[in-house]
């Protein structure tokens, strides 16, 4: 029906998944499960969106990129797949979605961008490699930045440390996790057999956090003891994103085909090798830093006799000759050149 | 749940007596003075935490305080209640404290309603907190004609202008976090419309939201939604909204005769 075809631009996946953030997962479920006819554009440059952030359609001249915008424009094109529900089932998706922004997405925030852990483990790498040179020096710490004014903002308060900050949003989490969980039961999807655009969010914020490898997370052990919505998230992913579960498998095995092909032992012989070309690089400079300080005459080595020694004569230049000495009778010596030099 | 409900939770885990022990005669509910002083956001919250009392059928007075937001133990939040040492603000620490002392609106709710009850607490608290703190303080009319003016109202001179200056500062600032403060007002009304739209469908014709007996929901949304239309703002732009919903009109009306009429008399 759409005359053009529309684009979306996402983040790059990672971990076996389309995309990590929650939006972008978010739209790109939506989009299948309406099949909507989108030409997906995996990017890490955010300075291609008109926002500075992922997702984003195009269609024509008009660019959507929030979701609910996203999800409105789809809904007034007629690729809506929440036409099955009863109206008071749509009072309920927009319900459970301001749940979601409102317990869950805190919690997401501070894990992601807030945890040193997790950001010095993960986050930040991803990013840095993601997005293209100069913007990935300050685009991830852009994005902390934001995240943690959000959080404390919204949840925090000068009454209150961060660490009870914390503790309250963890908190409301896992019981905002319980509630979708009791929600779900053991259908299919939130609303019988068919997927809505509720699953399509839940499906967004709940993915990464079970797919990524976080090491001892208490929120992500939370959500693997539901096992309806990890069920739910797992079978959305295999419907519907079969390429990127095949992509995943195989490079996990290239990976496993590489350490055994190298035996793991490419990292312990490049080790010694870089400490060993550091310290002579750092040799090299200083000497020639040094060498370039005396030939220069940046650094004067003089030494004179209390007695003989006047001011005068103590700001010529020294001949080389003379720095290298190191005899008691420096002085004599230099003195006696110079009277060679002036007759 | 928040903090303070965990708290206290865990204050009265360990001595049941207390927790058990009838409500007292003496519960003061602390807010600003209603009609000089406080501001639209705050009496929604302060109204929707008395309906909740009053459906528990628990006995309580208001007392009015100027300073009722710095007297507050969550940082500035109205209301909060005060019950024999504790102390417990905001709507949703107060329903966890209540049901620690034994009094419940819904406890033989199953699993499935009560998450459906918490996502719609939820959206109103998302959706209406914010779209009145956006109406309050970032509109340039309200905020000079209305609200800052009740704000300062009971301060002398260059306080009167600094502390309301300060709150509005706070208010951007949050608002600018949760992204709703690059939003126009149009848009604004069109998401308070769509939460009144999900409110009005899923209440139907029905007395309350969950069948024939109130629940913490209910008061909430009375609490801000009878806020919202008897409030008289310059534009008058949320009132129009929710009054395209008969259904939620009659439903306030409902409650306000039952909860607060025999409170009056």
């Amino acid at each position: 029906m759409a005359t053009e075809k529309m684009k979306l631009e996402v983040w790059k996946g990672d971990w076996g998944l389309p995309s990590v953030d929650p939006h972008c997962l978010a739209v790109l479920a939506y989009c299948k499960f309406s099949q909507v006819p989108v030409d997906v554009i995996k990017s890490g440059n955010p300075w291609r969106s008109p926002s500075g952030n992922f997702p984003v359609l195009r269609h024509g001249n008009s660019a959507y990129s929030r979701v609910t915008d996203i999800f409105t424009f789809l809904r007034k094109e007629h690729w809506g797949n929440d036409s099955h529900l009863t109206t008071k089932e749509s009072a309920d998706v927009i319900a459970f979605c301001a749940m979601l922004e409102e317990k869950l997405l805190p919690a997401l925030l501070h894990l992601w961008w807030m945890d040193d852990k997790t950001y010095v483990d993960i986050t930040r790498p991803w990013y840095a490699k993601a997005i293209p040179f100069p913007l990935s020096l300050f685009v991830p710490q852009q994005r902390q930045k934001r995240a943690e004014v959000r959080v404390l903002l919204t949840k925090g308060g000068d009454h209150i440390t961060d660490a009870e900050t914390e503790s309250k949003i963890y908190k409301e989490a896992k019981e905002c996790l319980n509630l979708l969980s009791y929600k779900l039961g053991d259908k299919e999807f939130m609303f019988g057999r068919k997927p809505s655009s509720l699953d399509a969010m839940v499906f967004g914020y709940l993915t990464p956090l079970l797919k990524a490898p976080l090491s001892s997370n208490t929120l992500q052990s939370h959500l693997q003891q539901c096992t309806n919505l990890c069920q739910l998230c797992n079978s959305i992913l295999t419907t519907y994103f079969p390429v990127e579960l095949k992509e995943l498998a195989e490079k996990r095995k290239q990976e496993e085909d590489e350490r055994k092909a190298q035996g793991g032992r490419t990292d312990m012989a490049e080790f010694p090798n870089r400490r060993r070309n550091m310290i002579l690089a750092g040799l090299f400079a200083i000497t020639a830093m040094v060498g370039y300080a005396f030939a220069s005459g940046l650094i004067q080595v003089q030494i004179s006799d209390s007695e003989t020694g006047s001011s005068a004569k103590r700001f010529l230049p020294a001949p080389p000759q003379a720095v290298h000495r190191t005899g008691y009778d420096q002085s004599t010596v230099l003195d006696g050149q110079q009277q060679e030099g002036e007759d | 749940m928040s903090l303070t409900e965990y708290a206290i939770q865990a204050t009265l885990g360990g001595k049941k007596e207390t927790a058990n022990e009838p409500w007292p005669d003496d519960v003061i509910l602390y807010q600003q003075y209603q009609v000089e002083q406080i501001t639209l956001p705050d009496y929604a919250q302060c109204l929707a935490v008395e309906t909740f009392l009053h459906m528990c059928g628990l006995k309580f007075r208001v007392e009015q305080r100027t300073n009722a937001e710095e007297m507050s133990p969550s940082g500035r939040k109205v209301p909060f209640i005060q019950v024999g040492p504790y102390l417990v603000s905001e709507f949703e620490p107060v329903v966890g404290f209540v049901n620690t002392k034994g009094f419940y609106l819904t406890k033989d709710m199953p699993d499935t309603e009560r998450s459906e009850m918490r996502a719609y607490m939820s959206m109103i608290e998302n959706i209406m907190g914010n779209a009145e703190l956006y109406l309050a303080w970032l509109n340039t009319d309200i905020a000079n004609e209305v609200t800052k003016p009740r704000y300062g109202c009971s301060y002398p001179w260059p306080l009167n202008w600094i502390l309301p200056w300060r709150k509005q500062r706070d208010i951007r600032a949050k608002l600018k976090a949760n992204e709703w403060a690059v939003k126009s007002l149009e848009e604004v009304c069109e998401e308070v419309k769509i939460c009144c739209q999900a409110l009005s469908e899923r209440l139907e014709k029905k007395q309350f939201f969950f069948g024939d007996h109130p629940t913490e929901l209910d008061a909430l949304v009375f609490g801000h939604l009878y806020t919202i239309v008897t409030t008289i703002l310059p534009g008058g732009h949320f009132t129009a909204v929710v009054q395209e919903f008969p259904n939620l009109a009659q439903f306030c009306k409902r409650i306000e005769d039952k909860y607060f009429k025999l409170g009056f008399d």
